[in-house]
């Protein structure tokens, strides 16, 4: 079983515009996809259908991270992806090109907001997003108690059709 | 040296996109006998093919790669187009099913994109609003032939439409409305059927796989996301239509962008389906046939009464 992702192109275009902009103090912005899903038989197909960036006021100091987000941001994010139920994905971008990496960061707060979504939309998986500027990697779980699933290919659509992210190339 | 070298202009990797790209092809009768040629000399390598016809003597006016014997042995549409694919391109990846669309939808949610060979316009909003759903661009082709008021002639005239996500759809361009469903559903049912012939569909065929090829190759740099060009037979011309620039810039209004996926999905539900163990096909109990052997003895021994 693989897991796709489809995303409007220009959508996408203006979330890296968004996680690009600067913050007063956090040196990155992260922000929330929602998504549907389908069910294909032998692959998951997500479908971005809205994102919502997380408010300046609801960063936190933390010197140690590169953003730290508050309980209001994820407050908004979960209830977001309350009626009608959908998917919540965190997103934020490393910049430059190829396909990204988490950071042990990254996976660390993971764990402990990966949870609370279930708790909320029980009936959809949720996961976490690193962006590039061409690319993107990603991660999906089905479960709070179970691994998460690598998102396998990305999509953009938009004229022409990309399998990733970056210019023509095929995942 | 490959069989697609002549075709190399279509950009970086144009072969490989081609090969891993699915294209949906709903209804076989017409159009879309031509777009199933075309795109496997393209070298498209996935293939949905639904239509729940078989095909008749009336469809042999216009139905590529239909022979006098396929008629003859009323093979499905579905087959014949098979037939004509895996003749080009051994290689391509077919799912077909002699069934209405709407029966086995599942199969068309992975596909890259759709083209609709559908005559009525309650199908093709249906279509429509399935591939908004799961974000696939859909091409719409029609064809219509308008007998002339006070003349002997006929109007032949048709349209190919590109529907992408976040742009027009078939109503924010006036082809469907509730007026024409309304007409369309009093009719149902009626006898006759729609006039057709074979170079219009062929004329709109290449018009669509233009548009398939540009979707999914970077032969053009910057290529439109919505496309409506209108066919005038009679005079020979193929036009973009003023109905999409009017459009152009407005927010489709029909169709939400956050309107997509599954909205039974449950993950749960997923992952039972999931974590079941394969059902293993399980050995035959020999009481049970033992059973159905001494019962279908009965029946028999009842039937041969029943007759004396």
């Amino acid at each position: 079983m693989t897991v796709h992702l489809k995303i409007d192109g220009r959508l996408l275009d203006t979330v890296r515009q968004d996680l690009h902009r600067p913050h007063p103090f956090a040196y990155e912005r992260v922000g929330f996809f929602t998504a549907g899903v389908a069910d294909l038989g032998d692959r998951l197909l997500l479908l971005v259908r809205d994102y919502t960036p997380v408010a300046d006021a609801d960063y936190e100091i933390d010197r140690k991270v590169g953003a730290k987000i508050g309980s209001a941001a994820m407050r908004k994010a979960v209830q977001s992806a309350y009626r009608p139920a959908a998917t919540l994905l965190h997103v934020h971008t490393h910049g430059g090109q190829g396909k990204p990496g988490f950071s042990g960061v990254d996976l660390d707060s993971a764990k402990s907001f990966v949870p609370g979504f279930f708790e909320t939309t029980p009936r959809m998986p949720h996961g976490l997003l690193v962006l590039s500027n061409d690319a993107a990697h990603g991660l999906l779980w089905l479960a709070s108690d179970r691994p998460p699933l690598t998102i396998d290919e990305f999509q953009r659509i938009d004229a022409p059709l990309q399998r990733e992210w970056g210019n023509h190339d095929l995942a | 040296m490959t069989w697609l070298d002549r075709q190399s202009f279509l950009g970086a990797k144009s072969d490989e996109r081609l090969d891993a790209a699915t294209v949906g092809l709903v209804g076989l009768g017409g159009g879309n006998s031509h777009v199933a040629q075309q795109l496997a000399h393209l070298g498209i390598g996935g293939f949905v093919l639904l239509d729940d016809d078989v095909i008749t003597l009336t469809n042999l006016n216009r139905l590529v790669g239909g022979t006098l014997d396929d008629v003859l042995a009323k093979r499905p549409k579905v087959e014949i187009a098979a037939r004509v694919i895996g003749a080009v391109n051994p290689k391509a990846r077919i799912i077909m099913r002699q069934a209405k669309w709407q029966e086995v939808g599942d199969l068309l949610k992975g596909c890259d994109v759709i083209v609709g060979g559908v005559d009525h316009i309650g199908s093709k909003d249906e279509l429509e609003a399935f591939c908004r759903r799961f974000m696939i661009p859909y091409i719409d082709m029609g064809m219509d032939v308008t007998a002339l008021p006070d003349t002997w002639e006929s109007l032949v005239s048709g349209q190919v439409v590109l529907s992408t996500p976040g742009e027009p759809c078939l109503r924010c361009l006036q082809l469907v409305t509730e007026e024409r469903l309304k007409v369309e559903a009093q009719r149902y049912g009626a006898a006759g059927s729609r006039p057709q012939v074979v170079w219009p569909n062929g004329v709109l065929a290449s018009t669509a796989v233009g548009l398939v090829v540009q979707l999914i190759t970077p032969w053009m740099r910057d290529p439109p996301r919505s496309a409506y060009f209108a066919y005038d037979a009679n005079l020979g011309t193929v036009t973009p239509s003023d109905r999409l620039s009017r459009r152009r810039g407005k927010p489709c209004p029909h169709y939400r962008a956050k309107a997509v996926g599954d909205p039974m999905f449950d993950v749960r539900r997923y992952l039972e389906r999931m974590d079941k163990p394969a059902i293993l096909e399980t050995p035959l109990d020999p009481t049970s046939a033992r059973a159905s052997l001494v019962g279908r003895f009965l029946t028999w021994v009842r039937s041969i009464l029943s007759h004396h």
